[in-house]
């Protein structure tokens, strides 16, 4: 025997002691609970009810970046039915005579709800207070039913943030089964999208429990004093990287129109600035109980109210891609900024087919810069084609299309960015020609992006190449206060060399300031700023009208990047919008009083 | 095939013991669910006869079962018992999101409780023949690996509970087989460190303990620095990835190290199962007369919490026959297991009651509030068809042990 091993009657002597151990600790329990708490006990248990209320914590705020609510609580009543005390063909008649919800409703939101059956399980949130009155002076027509006060979720419908903030709702039961058990609440209210659910966890904090006594009559003897009452720990709160002014200003400016969406980052780190999506809905409504026939109105509404557009939306980025292009000319080397084509006389025959250029009149012989000032097609038609279908694909790839941003919200769309092997699977190999390249190259054709994806893509080209990931949340801040930041993170760098970059920057620059360019209308005195349209064949109708932005055009603050849906050219539609939204910025920046820039607005130029 | 034995010569005391407490099982059972709302759960008890009279049969197999079979066929049952794990994880019935059954006709089987069987019998034979010396990496080792499979597998289902007796198998046998319980503590001792480190005093301590111990034990130099590189090694990860994990999924790992973190579900079975047990005082409120069981404030109150409904109705007196019909069982057995010859049937013997042990003294713990709530039954006790099985199962063999103790 050595020292690591222990003789059969040590090993025997061992096992006993453990024997006598465990015969002493549990007679310890039962003379102490049988004994010596037996009084109690049995106090407890003849006028037994322990009643086990959950207490809410309060959800973290939502608020912009100057400290501007965005989204906060407000209080509301909850009833409950406790099912043990429940009068059969009494309590839920009467109740269901009240609350609106027929009694096999009431039924099944307290088998749906109820944890035990003498835990008050909720049937309504947000009840109206007269209600509650009736509740309070009627009582004895209700058995079993009780009211709390708790908290509403409260967004500012005028903002029309849901973009980003998302919504919440009654947790569903796929949700509780996913989660680990004791996570979740029946009945508990949980992020559904957007911020909500991305950040559900440092927002909803956690619930706290109290213990109350009460009577076999329901009738309550006060708090219980064997277990202490758990506090719940409030939500954490978002700081928002979100401008309230410039939120504004882009969700009025994009008012008039029936669907859209505008975004804007600050292309030195990522922020965004504002993020809206045309037409909306009220996240309000999905804080209460959603009925069915609501749901069904939201979800068949022909405008999708529920489609995300700045993430999900998508869409061929028209004649905004035409910097892509040129990049990838120049990055590839098939071109130099000199370099000039056939001439445009209004359209470019490629073998049977004739492709027009927007402008029937034509441009003429133009180099690179002028081509994407005047935003000429037959010049990228040309460029397009030495480029080629890969490389041109590549180019997407590597300017961070057909990927995620990476965005803090979830569920974000992809896009869609075809080769010469998707175009073999769609097809079939020789089923398709070298002409699906032009399109490609003006930004047609079966190429979808997403608005976020593009304002990236120039976020990219103002920041000199490095593009940050964009993210709406700034930091999170704790209850107690102590506040947590997020870093700004450089997601890719695009795959062009600064030569590259100030060409393509000098086109942005005349598509405002040169002569010929399409949006002139943007120039004015307070600052520069500089851009692209686009104009998107849709075959389902009018075009798409696009535009991205950003300003100012040396030292660059904010991309903005707008879609307005089947509203016609780039330059009549998308580029006022942005004007106007980096106008806002731009005279908070510099001082100047919003109210004045309502009425004054820009100096538009001829 | 079958082997003829000697009725009078068995051990009927032993026997009779666990018979009494199988049917304490099924009367409380009965008084359990009486009051209860479906007609459903009011014949639990007569499901528990039944399944005790499958389990009867099962003991009187065993005892007729050819000598060598559980010997040298306990591989087998651990391949089979592994196959079945796995293929309870694709195919099982899920209950509150665990799979853990197989439904049979009108049973549901859980073949968890066959891999406690299965593994107690590979361990008990490895460590029987086995020629690796006592403190060997490689006994160890292997003997490790037998164990943390079907542990693994149980844990996925998932079923914490259940898992950790393999853990408690493992421990009991390597003892048994002669490993003093101070280098078992060693080698465990990056885990330890792994939990100390949560707070940096507590690692500080941990680390003067540890310094102290390898002091007194003296393992080896190398062997020793090999173990504080281990320690250190392990103690470090753990604040990495703590501070690592976001503010929900530390929640998560607090919720699965302590289910009373949760007091409306765990937490609120423990207050009521302290009540009941507190109220029925030393003579308890008698056969069906227990209020919190019939006012169904235990919501398992025929499984896992069946001791709080006994302690209701049959009071310290009742507490303390259960108590000790289990005390004198643990006695006896262990007395067998240090007179059996035969290496296998002692290890068997010991791993048996090593798991009824833990069973019972996490169990009866949780409802005395003293133990955090883990849903592990009670032996023979709770509701459960495949437990009553397998425990049974268990007593043929500590009871034909006895029988041929003097055999090699």
């Amino acid at each position: 025997m050595d020292r690591y091993t222990l003789s059969l009657d040590s090993r025997r002597r061992v096992a006993q002691g453990l024997i006598v151990a465990a015969a002493l600790f549990i007679l310890f329990g039962l003379f102490k609970l049988q004994i010596i708490q037996r009084e109690e006990m049995t106090q407890l248990a003849e006028n037994n009810r322990i009643r086990v209320v959950p207490v809410e914590a309060q959800r973290g705020s939502m608020l912009d970046r100057e400290g501007r609510i965005i989204v906060s609580n407000r209080p509301s009543y909850t009833v409950s039915v406790v099912p043990a005390e429940e009068v059969k063909g009494r309590t839920l008649n009467n109740l269901s005579r009240i609350i609106g919800f027929d009694t096999l409703q009431l039924r099944k939101r307290i088998r749906k709800t109820q944890v035990t059956p003498y835990q008050p399980a909720p049937v309504r949130k947000d009840i109206p207070f007269d209600i509650v009155a009736v509740l309070e002076e009627q009582n004895s027509e209700f058995p079993g039913v009780s009211y709390q006060l708790d908290q509403v979720r409260m967004y500012d419908d005028s903002l029309a943030a849901e973009a980003f903030t998302g919504h919440v709702g009654e947790v569903s039961e796929q949700e509780m089964a996913k989660a680990v058990a004791g996570m979740y609440r029946m009945g508990a209210t949980i992020g559904k999208k957007g911020l909500e659910k991305q950040y559900d966890q440092p927002l909803r904090g956690m619930e706290g429990t109290e213990f109350i006594e009460v009577t076999a009559f329901g009738e309550i003897l006060g708090p219980y004093e064997g277990r202490e009452p758990v506090q719940p720990v409030a939500g954490s709160d978002l700081l928002l990287t979100i401008d309230e002014d410039v939120q504004r200003t882009a969700v009025e400016s994009l008012d008039s129109f029936c669907c859209g969406a505008v975004v804007a980052i600050d292309p030195r780190n990522g922020e965004i600035l504002c993020m809206t999506s045309d037409p909306g809905f009220d996240p309000n409504v999905f804080s209460g109980i959603v009925t069915d026939s609501l749901w069904q109105q939201i979800s068949n509404d022909s405008t999708h109210p529920l489609l995300n557009r700045p993430i999900n939306g998508l869409y061929p980025p028209g004649s905004t891609a035409k910097l892509l292009t040129l990049g990838a000319g120049l990055e590839s080397g098939v071109i130099d900024e000199n370099t000039s084509f056939k001439s445009c006389g209004g359209g470019y025959q490629f073998g049977n087919r004739y492709f027009k250029c927007w402008e029937k009149r034509g441009h003429g012989t133009t180099t690179a810069i002028h081509a994407v000032e005047m935003s000429c097609d037959v010049y990228f038609y040309q460029l397009g084609l030495r480029v080629g279908v890969d490389q041109l694909s590549q180019y997407y790839s590597l300017c961070g299309f057909s990927r995620p941003t990476g965005i803090d919200l979830p569920n974000e769309s992809s896009g869609l960015n075809p080769n010469s092997k998707y175009y073999d699977r769609r097809y079939g190999k020789n089923g398709w020609t070298k002409a699906l390249v032009l399109n490609n190259a003006i930004g047609q054709g079966e190429i979808l992006v997403t608005p976020l994806q593009l304002a990236q893509f120039y976020a990219g080209l103002a920041n000199w190449g490095k593009v940050y990931r964009p993210h709406v949340v700034r930091g999170i801040r704790k209850p107690n206060g102590q506040e947590s930041l997020v870093r700004p993170e450089l997601s890719f760098t695009l795959p062009f060399s600064t030569r590259t970059l100030s060409i393509l920057r000098e086109g942005l620059r005349l598509v405002t300031e040169g002569g010929r360019g399409t949006a002139r209308r943007l120039r004015n005195e307070l600052y520069t700023v500089c851009g692209k349209t686009g104009t998107a064949q849709n075959p389902h109708g009018k075009d798409h009208s696009w535009f991205v932005g950003f300003a100012p055009i040396e030292n660059p603050e904010i991309v903005v990047c707008t879609i307005v849906e089947n509203a016609g050219h780039g330059s009549e539609v998308a580029a006022p919008i942005v004007g106007k939204v980096i106008e806002t910025y731009m005279k908070k920046k510099l001082g100047i009083p919003l109210q004045v820039a309502q009425t004054a607005t820009l100096e538009t130029k001829p | 095939m079958m082997t003829r034995i000697d009725y009078r010569a068995l051990d009927w005391k032993l026997i009779g013991a666990f018979l009494a407490l199988s049917l304490i099982g099924i009367v409380t059972i009965f008084s359990a669910q009486f009051y209860a709302d479906s007609a459903y759960k009011q014949t639990y008890f007569l499901r528990q006869s039944l399944w005790l009279a499958i389990a009867l049969m099962a003991f009187l197999a065993v005892l007729h079962a050819p000598q060598r079979l559980f010997d040298a066929g306990a591989y087998t049952f651990y391949g089979v018992a592994l196959v079945l794990l796995v293929a309870v994880l694709a195919v099982g019935h899920s209950r509150m999101g665990a799979s853990r059954w197989f439904d049979i006709g009108p049973f549901s089987v859980s073949p968890s409780d066959l891999g406690k069987v299965a593994l107690l019998l590979t361990l008990s034979r490895f460590f029987a023949y086995t020629r690796l010396p006592i403190a060997s990496k490689r006994r160890l080792g292997l003997s490790a690996a037998l164990a943390l499979i079907p542990m693994a597998l149980v844990l996925k289902q998932p079923d914490l509970g259940t898992s950790l007796v393999f853990m408690v198998l493992l421990f009991a046998l390597w003892f048994w087989s002669g490993l003093s319980p101070w280098y078992m503590l060693l080698i465990l001792s990056p885990l330890i460190s792994l939990v100390a480190a949560f707070y940096w005093l507590s690692w500080v301590l941990y680390f003067v303990v540890l310094i102290a111990f390898l002091g007194i034990l003296r393992p080896g130099l190398l062997f020793s620095i090999v173990m504080m590189l281990f320690n250190l090694g392990f103690g470090m990860i753990t604040p990495m990835i703590w501070n690592h994990l976001k503010d929900y999924q530390k929640m998560r790992i607090l919720v699965f190290l302590d289910p009373g973190y949760d007091p409306r579900g765990a937490g609120y079975q423990i207050i009521q199962s302290k009540i009941a047990i507190g109220s029925g005082g030393i003579l308890g409120k008698g056969f069906l007369n227990g209020s919190q069981a019939r006012l169904d404030y235990l919501p398992e109150r025929h499984t896992d919490f069946i001791f709080s409904v006994f302690g209701e109705e049959f009071g310290l007196l009742g507490t303390l026959i259960v108590i000790g019909l289990f005390l004198y069982i643990f006695y006896r057995c262990l007395g067998i297991a240090v007179r059996c010859r035969s290496k296998f049937a002692s290890n068997v013997i010991f791993g048996a009651i090593s798991i009824f042990f833990f069973q019972f003294i996490v169990n009866i713990g949780m409802t005395l509030g003293l133990m955090p709530v883990t849903g592990l039954p009670l032996p023979f006790v709770s509701y459960g068809g495949t437990a009553l099985l397998t425990s049974w199962v268990l007593v043929g063999l500590i009871v034909i042990s006895e029988y041929h103790q003097h055999e090699y």
